[in-house]
């Protein structure tokens, strides 16, 4: 039962893997040509929700439990980036 | 046989997650304008992101051999909720600093809340 079920982990993953690989080479071309800046941002938010769930993929693949804290981490510091970019874009600053 | 199930229907939204993810990435790089890529970033956000993460979360559930599996699938959904919340205002808020700056060029045909604003 539990060789079977590591057997269509590795199965699930060599399908599922390649999609978010591909998703995030893309997302990093948005990144690299974006003409301004919140089409950067945009293309950020991205990066980092797709590496949350890649991390917690890689926590099933190497049964791990230490990668799960960075994914929770990663979401709420891209929501930190998005608030503190638009204050700085509308107000030209950061503080207070 | 509860474990296979859960495995199978969290596997199922994991790979569906992915495909999603994968087209809003060619959306990203398609589409012309910011406020139009919005639109993709937001699908990569909730069905690219928030759906695979419940799979995770029902895969982790199913698979045994896993140590401290409860609390993977536990932080798993907890992000999935949390980015649930998050990542919808985020890019609300984006596109309203993006506006309010004037940093996107663009050229619409009818823009309200412009005309609102000269009032």
């Amino acid at each position: 039962m539990v060789e079977k079920l590591n057997e269509y982990l590795e199965l699930v993953m060599l399908i599922g893997a390649p999609l978010y690989i591909a998703a995030v080479i893309l997302y990093s071309v948005r990144l690299l040509k974006g003409p301004t800046i919140p089409d950067i941002i945009l293309a950020v938010d991205c990066l980092s929700y797709d590496l949350a769930v890649f991390l917690m993929a890689l926590t099933l693949y190497y049964k791990t439990p230490f990668l799960v804290a960075p994914s929770i981490m990663l979401a709420l510091w891209v929501y930190l980036l998005d608030v503190y970019v638009s204050k700085y874009l509308v107000t030209r600053e950061v503080g207070k | 046989m509860i474990e296979l199930i859960l495995f199978w229907t969290g596997a199922c939204l994991f790979i569906v997650g992915g495909v999603f993810d994968l087209l809003a990435a060619i959306g990203m790089i398609r589409f012309p304008n910011f406020y139009v890529r919005l639109h993709a970033a937001t699908i990569g956000a909730i069905y690219g992101a928030v759906v695979p993460l419940i799979g995770i979360s029902l895969m982790a559930l199913g698979s045994p051999d896993i140590p401290s599996r409860y609390a993977v699938a536990g932080a798993s959904l907890v992000t999935a909720l949390i980015l649930l919340v998050v990542s919808p205002v985020g890019s609300h808020v984006l596109a309203y600093a993006a506006h309010k700056s004037r940093s996107v060029p663009w050229s619409p045909v009818v823009d309200a809340l412009e005309e609102d604003e000269e009032k």
